[in-house]
């Protein structure tokens, strides 16, 4: 019958087709990365945008890095000086060239901090460095940076993509970097083919001897997180980032995979507007805290992978304080019960948890807590929106509780002053509270190792039991690798600068 | 005929001014913005710095006030810089065009393969169970969600026979295996779904013409049946499904977006779909512009295809 033939002949095209020929096997020192979103700009002083600074992670250097431990190592900066706490000075390395070919100098240094430093470049990095008054060219390869104030994590923001040494004449030619490559990274940029790939090339000329070892690094963005594992299994792909928990759960059963996974800085955290009722009192916000489940939401959003934490990311060893050692380690329904009657609501009452079904949105999360909840009474109403939705009620801070993704830090200043200064620039609760505030100052200005841990024990104490926020876990970063990968390595802010001790043997 | 021509294209002016004016103002609607999104909820800025980014994204002015600026900037051939990556606007949506089109016609010709000749067996009544099984299918086709089916295709050749998504587009022109790889399975999941509307549209058609006084004539005159089937009935019964494919594969080019969603296809759908989550207004605006011409000229086409096939049709004539 004449429509069966068609139907059979074209199932029997497609399968031709689709199953013959793959991608065409790359060189052997190429290494493909699967990526679920694509980069909107690669330059490093405008982009906020995390899939942005995977490129730039590879494109450029700062003054200083962090290692796989999340220490403060030198990259361009070889060594420093801190003569006073207002004064740092930087001896650059000799002899690093920019991909153009033009050896780097302390010009480059003042260049790039300028750059960020002014206010027309809407620079994301300037809240790490806005203390810096002035920045001199000292010699060719010496920078000394003036402080108006002490700030103990200037080391630590100045390891930020978003601070990364650029070269002026590219500036000037292009207008910007958001199209091409002005660094002095491991790699360089060669292609780019917008929403689909980005093939950045081995320098030639980088200042580390005998790395890269690989010649190509190529970005392959596929929206799709099964299509990312398949990609991996098949071998078109060497490693794809991955985040959401089934699909690692799949990929770890995999024989052809290896899944990396370490605790990451990103923070989950259930937060209250405490401007508005009932989550202007702390009583309210208290009960809250005591009875959602940091294990039982991480068992369930996140597949177990994660670890809970208080508010300085649990995998930062040297500042954070364990969940053992903060209010609230334990769910304590009994107590919950009498912080609302304390407060007025012994029948509880109900409210909103706005959240969005992206990874970063927390549908799973919002829908665990909802549940947790009712144990004490409290209705939860989930407002799940569109990740643009989610943002606009995010800046005009219209919610009652948010389900949010927020990106930590290992320093302790550059994560908890911006978000809980009572004027700190992604202080969306609207809290105010002047110990809070004290203590942030002190712990900002304080040099001495011992009297700043000091600050930060109390610090987090504090800002665990005044509850402007529920801190829940630190979710795992995950990449899943092909068994061909050698040297590759986590870094817990998600970084990709491993890629250039990377090998892949075929 | 050319005049007819020139005054339809003449019709694009106004439909153009009102579709940017509906564009415009409801893409502003939405809550959220490309500045608040570039912002997300992790950097924080002076309000000197966020005057200076209002500049940069386009929201210093009132609405109307930019409105008639971006209308001027247009009409100047101007379609404006991404907010999202800085870039002109028109060269990237242009880029991506080919690949949009080419999944639209392979999706039509498909759903034609399939339908046309499953609409005509039906019709002929020779088997009634099968003629059954072919309405079930019909109604399968129009029901099931292309979202839905397009998903389960992704999963079933992603998870069983390996297939990830290639990457660039590359014309049939230039490598046909290479294209054909590409595109034959999102077309499907578009083809089978529409096949089901050409189907219907052939069979119902065709039942008609069947009944005419000039196929009996045909038969009396003793013409064989394939010549009255193909040549006298599939001619007539031809002309609403036409009409059908036209009108529709505006609809199916825009539609394509979650196709090309789903199958990561780098077209311009999905440009649209990343333009609308990331509030890029000129790149919206502009998309929006393109498909809109687009449609008109495909009525258009369709109009003076119905004209060709049929001569009794006479487009300049009105309703006479």
């Amino acid at each position: 019958m004449k429509k069966s033939w068609v139907v059979a002949a074209i199932a029997a095209v497609l399968c031709v087709v689709s199953a013959a020929g793959a991608f065409a096997a790359p060189a052997a020192k190429t290494l493909t990365i699967g990526v679920d979103q694509e980069a909107v700009g690669i330059d490093p002083h405008i982009v906020t945008a995390f899939s942005s600074m995977r490129r730039v992670d590879l494109m450029y250097n700062r003054l200083v890095r962090l290692d796989e431990h999340l220490a403060v190592v030198p990259d361009l900066a070889q060594s420093w000086d801190i003569p006073d706490n207002l004064t740092y000075v930087f001896h650059l390395r000799k002899g690093v060239k920019f991909h153009n070919g033009r050896e780097l100098t302390a010009e480059d240094v003042q260049y790039s901090l300028n750059r960020i430093l002014d206010p027309k470049t809407a620079s994301p990095g300037r809240s790490y460095v806005s203390l810096i008054t002035s920045i001199d060219v000292v010699d060719k390869y010496t920078v000394k940076l003036h402080l108006s104030a002490p700030l103990a994590s200037l080391l630590d923001g100045l390891t930020s993509d978003n601070c990364s040494i650029v070269a002026k004449e590219v500036v000037e030619a292009n207008g910007n970097l958001q199209k091409v490559d002005g660094g002095t990274g491991p790699f360089m940029l060669k292609e780019w083919v917008a929403d689909n790939s980005m093939t950045l090339v081995k320098n030639p000329n980088y200042f580390e001897k005998g790395v890269p070892y690989l010649d190509k690094v190529i970005f392959r963005v596929i929206p799709e997180q099964t299509s990312l594992l398949a990609g991996v299994k098949s071998g078109d792909l060497d490693l794809a980032t991955i985040n959401d928990g089934a699909i690692i759960r799949q990929a770890q059963k995999e024989s052809k995979v290896t899944v990396m996974s370490k605790p990451g800085l990103n923070m989950r955290i259930f937060s209250f507007n405490t401007a508005r009722k009932p989550f202007d009192d702390v009583r309210v916000r208290q009960a809250v805290a005591s009875v959602l489940n940091r294990s039982e939401i991480l068992a369930i959003a996140e597949f177990g992978m994660g670890k809970p934490t208080g508010p300085l990311p649990v995998s930062a060893t040297q500042w954070a304080l364990p969940v053992s050692k903060l209010p609230f380690p334990k769910p304590d329904t009994a107590k919950a019960k009498k912080l609302l009657a304390e407060a007025g609501y012994p029948n509880g009452f109900s409210f909103k948890i706005t959240c969005s079904s992206t990874y970063e949105g927390g549908l799973a999360v919002a829908q665990v807590a909802q549940n947790e909840l009712k144990q004490i009474g409290i209705d939860a109403q989930l407002e799940v929106v569109e990740w643009g939705v989610y943002i606009d009620k995010w800046v005009k801070r219209d919610y009652d509780t948010m389900i949010e993704l927020r990106g930590g830090s290992g320093e302790p200043d550059r994560f908890l002053y911006r978000t809980f200064y009572s004027t700190g620039g992604v202080n969306n609760f609207l809290f105010k509270n002047a110990d809070v505030d004290k203590l942030l100052d002190q712990g900002r200005t304080q040099t001495k190792p011992a009297e700043r841990k000091a600050t930060y024990d109390q610090l987090q104490k504090l800002l665990v039991e005044q509850a402007p926020c529920v801190f829940l876990y630190c979710p795992n970063e995950n990449q899943v690798v092909s068994k061909k990968v050698q040297g590759f390595k986590i870094v817990g802010n998600g970084s990709l600068f491993y890629v250039t001790y990377t090998k892949v043997s075929r | 005929m050319g005049r007819y021509i020139a005054k339809r294209l003449l019709s694009l002016i106004p439909v153009l001014f009102g579709v940017s004016l509906i564009v415009f103002f409801m893409v502003r609607l939405i809550p959220g913005s490309a500045l608040e999104m570039y912002m997300g909820t992790q950097v924080e800025a002076t309000p000197q710095q966020m005057l200076e980014l209002k500049r940069i994204f386009g929201e210093d002015k009132p609405v109307p006030v930019l409105y008639v600026e971006w209308i001027g900037q247009i009409l100047r051939g101007d379609f404006g810089f991404s907010l999202r990556t800085g870039r002109p606007v028109l060269p990237d949506i242009i880029s991506r065009l080919p690949l949009s089109l080419e999944l639209t016609v392979l999706s039509l010709l498909i759903s034609l393969l399939i339908g046309l000749p499953q609409g005509i067996m039906s019709s002929l009544g020779k088997n009634p169970f099968l003629d059954l099984i072919n309405r079930i299918i019909g109604l399968l086709g129009l029901s099931l969600p292309q979202f839905w089916l397009a998903s389960l295709m992704v999963l079933a050749f992603s998870g069983f026979a390996g297939w990830i998504p290639m990457g660039n587009y590359i014309p049939f022109s230039e490598n046909p295996l290479k294209n054909l790889q590409m595109l034959l399975l999102p077309a499907t999941a578009i083809g089978i779904g529409f096949s089901a509307v050409i189907m219907r549209y052939t069979r119902n058609s065709m039942l008609e013409v069947l009944q005419m006084d000039y196929i009996r004539t045909a038969k009396a005159k003793g013409l064989k049946k394939n010549v009255v089937i193909w040549r006298h009935a599939l001619k007539n019964a031809i002309l609403p499904v036409i009409t059908v494919v036209g009108f529709n594969a505006g609809g199916l080019l825009s539609g394509s977006i979650v196709i090309e969603e789903v199958f990561a296809l780098p077209g311009m759908g999905r440009l649209a779909l990343y333009a609308i989550y990331q509030r890029d207004y000129p790149l919206i605006q502009a998309i929006v512009l393109i498909i809109a011409t687009i449609f008109v000229l495909v009525n258009l086409l369709t109009d003076i295809v119905y004209a060709l096939v049929d001569p009794r049709i006479r487009l300049d004539e009105g309703g006479k």
